[in-house]
């Protein structure tokens, strides 16, 4: 590639660079050519969310999504109680060490002490002192299926979260909020049920091999082939667990002279992939056009780090639906941008396959886009068909060198039979291969659901993140202390819920996540609403600042009007 | 009966001021250490309040004339 070609803008424009190096981008010319302007104008500050649809001609129903920011008191009061907790922190390690008080972590042997320590006291500060204080809202057994309810295993403990017991007692019939049941297909009883077992007594449950070696079952292909079916793309391949899929596919694709950009709250699996890959990472800001059009063309522009050589590929890796915020991807303008600068696409849909679209189709369903579009589409078989595993679908030859090229295609075990003919039938089902209208009602419930929950929540007055449309309802919680208590509450009224706080959200943006599902009734929705209003007043968590009722004008809101 | 309202309201507040400064996740014996600190030195403002208020007033009263 030599220097002049390098220089060329990919839409043939060229690209003066200056005398002294300087960066491109304070180059008037630069700006003027991108496809999504920066407005010149004043910004209410009290939405966070700085990614409203400017090209609003690539949509074609109102995109809706909200951030409400912290209040500022709010946030203040969080630090403070953060800062606390660290306080007594000290303390409690202070008098673990010098065996005041008993030491539960694990501790080295007398004889190694004077050796490099195995274990840091201070890595696991946040573990010691904050998690196992409030540790009993993770990790609740469940003695049933996790359907839309389920029994949980009743503990005890007696010295504060260390160690926990059985009380021998059950808890029947919470409804579960919590697990990823979007259409309802986590059930013992019914089609899917009946397939399995009935393939389970043809194949047994396990496989005893790798996909490449022994282990290739003539209902892998068969799942294989409804995969390409259902998605509208040319081949795919499916893999025994989803967090594997993106790890161990993503070095297969990408190497050293290679880009990835990938977006700021990506899963663990995405950018544990990207790592390995080798390839140099940049981050855009989370869904936002700009930040991504900025990388691209600063990507493109200047080329490799040290040579300025181009780069061989670029790889925009983003997801369909967020789980810790509940926002949907931008995918028109993702593919806008991918098509006017040529970088491929790799469309995590983890949580929207069979949870968004008309037919459930996922995120290019629910956008009206075409399939084609996307160069890699990925997902996985967990959340909407009640099983295990993952997929990646994309052009023939894509496929092909996967089968060959994939860490996890050649050395991980291949798909257990009767988690396959879970897949297959769950899948017929929302295609409506059946015979029957199930899939079709699941998914108009499932929309209804969400129509409705996220409704009745804002108007409450709670502060809910995320897109209009997504079945995962982050409820912000900020304080420390309102996790626990939260979780406790809503467990005393019998709701299951998930609480997440630091690491996997920022530090003072806990909250508590609930997903819905198809197999919630409306009755279960009403009971969960009541209690998260009681809990709500109790705790004192109604922070939202909105005028009420929120008008939900989508296209005709104040943002838009100003463009 | 007012006295159980009383007690009542007390109470709620009590519970949000744990909540809000986080004093909830602690044990019972951190939480008596961070109110004994907090009541102590809440009491130590409130006695040098009380002993030095009359000297600061006559101060401000003698600053602006109104007394000799």
């Amino acid at each position: 590639m030599t220097e002049s070609s390098a220089n060329k803008l990919l839409n043939g424009d060229a690209c003066h660079r200056t005398s002294n190096g300087k960066r491109s981008s304070k180059n008037g010319f630069v700006k003027n050519h991108c496809v999504f302007q920066q407005p010149q104008k004043y910004r209410r500050p009290r939405e966070k969310n700085q990614n409203v649809t400017r090209n609003s001609s690539l949509y074609k129903k109102p995109f809706s999504e909200s951030f409400e920011e912290t209040p500022l008191l709010v946030a203040v009061l969080t630090y403070m109680g953060y800062g606390i907790l660290t306080v007594f922190g000290y303390l409690r390690d202070f008098l673990r060490y010098w065996s005041i008080e008993k030491c539960n972590v694990a501790q080295e042997k007398e004889e190694q002490k004077d050796f490099v320590p195995l274990y840091q006291d201070f890595e696991n500060f946040y573990t010691r002192n904050l998690y196992m204080r409030i540790r009993d809202n993770w990790n609740r057994p469940i003695c049933s299926v996790p359907g839309a309810k389920m029994d949980l295993v009743e503990r005890a403990s007696h010295d504060y979260n260390w160690t926990f017991e059985d009380t021998g007692r059950v808890v029947k019939d919470v409804i579960n909020m919590g697990s990823y049941n979007y259409l309802g297909f986590a059930e013992n009883t019914g089609a899917c049920t009946d397939a399995a077992i009935e393939v389970t007594t043809k194949y047994g449950p396990g496989v005893g091999s790798t996909r490449c070696e022994m282990g290739n079952l003539d209902i892998h292909e068969e799942l294989e082939q409804l995969v390409t079916r259902f998605l509208g793309v040319e081949s795919s391949l499916a893999f025994g667990m989803g967090f594997a899929t993106n790890s161990m596919n993503i070095p297969a694709l990408t190497g050293k002279g290679c880009l990835i950009l990938s977006d700021e709250l990506n899963h663990a699996s995405l950018v544990l992939g990207a790592r390995l890959s080798g390839s140099p990472i940049r981050v855009f800001k989370h869904n936002n056009m700009i930040s991504l059009e900025k990388l691209l063309r600063d990507a493109i522009s200047h080329g490799q780090p040290r040579t300025h050589r181009p780069w061989k590929k670029i790889l925009i890796v983003v997801e369909g639906i967020y789980s810790m915020e509940g926002s949907i991807v931008r995918l028109p303008e993702v593919i806008a941008l991918k098509k006017r600068y040529k970088a491929y696409l790799y469309l995590d849909e983890a949580h929207s396959i069979g949870a968004l679209g008309p037919n459930g189709k996922g995120v290019v369903d629910y956008f009206g886009l075409d399939p084609k579009d996307v160069d890699i589409m990925m997902g996985t078989f967990t959340k909407s068909f009640g099983a295990a595993g993952g997929y990646i679908g994309g052009k023939k030859e894509l496929i092909d060198y996967l089968r060959r090229h994939s860490h996890s295609a050649l050395y991980a075990t291949s798909m257990s039979p009767p988690v396959i003919q879970q897949i297959i039938t769950s899948m017929k089902i929302i295609m409506g291969e059946d015979g029957t209208t199930l899939g079709a009602d699941r998914l108009r419930q499932l929309s209804e659901n969400t129509t409705y929950f996220r409704r009745r929540l804002c108007e409450m007055g709670f502060i809910i993140y995320g897109n209009d449309d997504s079945p995962v309802v982050p409820l912000m919680l900020y304080m420390p202390a309102k996790i626990g208590a939260f979780g406790r509450e809503m467990l005393k009224r019998n709701i299951g819920t998930v609480v997440v706080g630091f690491p996997a959200t920022p530090i003072i943006e806990s909250r508590a996540r609930f997903c819905l599902s198809a197999a919630h009734t409306r009755e279960m929705l009403d009971t969960a609403l009541d209690a998260a209003n009681e809990v709500g007043d109790l705790l004192q968590l109604k922070y939202s600042r909105r005028e009420q009722p929120r008008p939900s004008l989508g296209w005709m809101s104040e943002e838009n009007l100003f463009d | 009966m007012a006295l159980g309202d009383c007690w009542k309201s007390l109470s709620w507040f009590y519970y949000q001021y744990i909540l809000v400064t986080a004093l909830y996740m602690l044990e019972p014996w951190e939480r008596t250490v961070f109110n004994s600190l907090l009541i102590s030195v809440a009491g130590m403002a409130v006695y040098t309040g009380y002993v030095f208020m009359p000297q600061h007033i006559m101060a401000i009263l003698h600053y602006f004339e109104v007394v000799q």
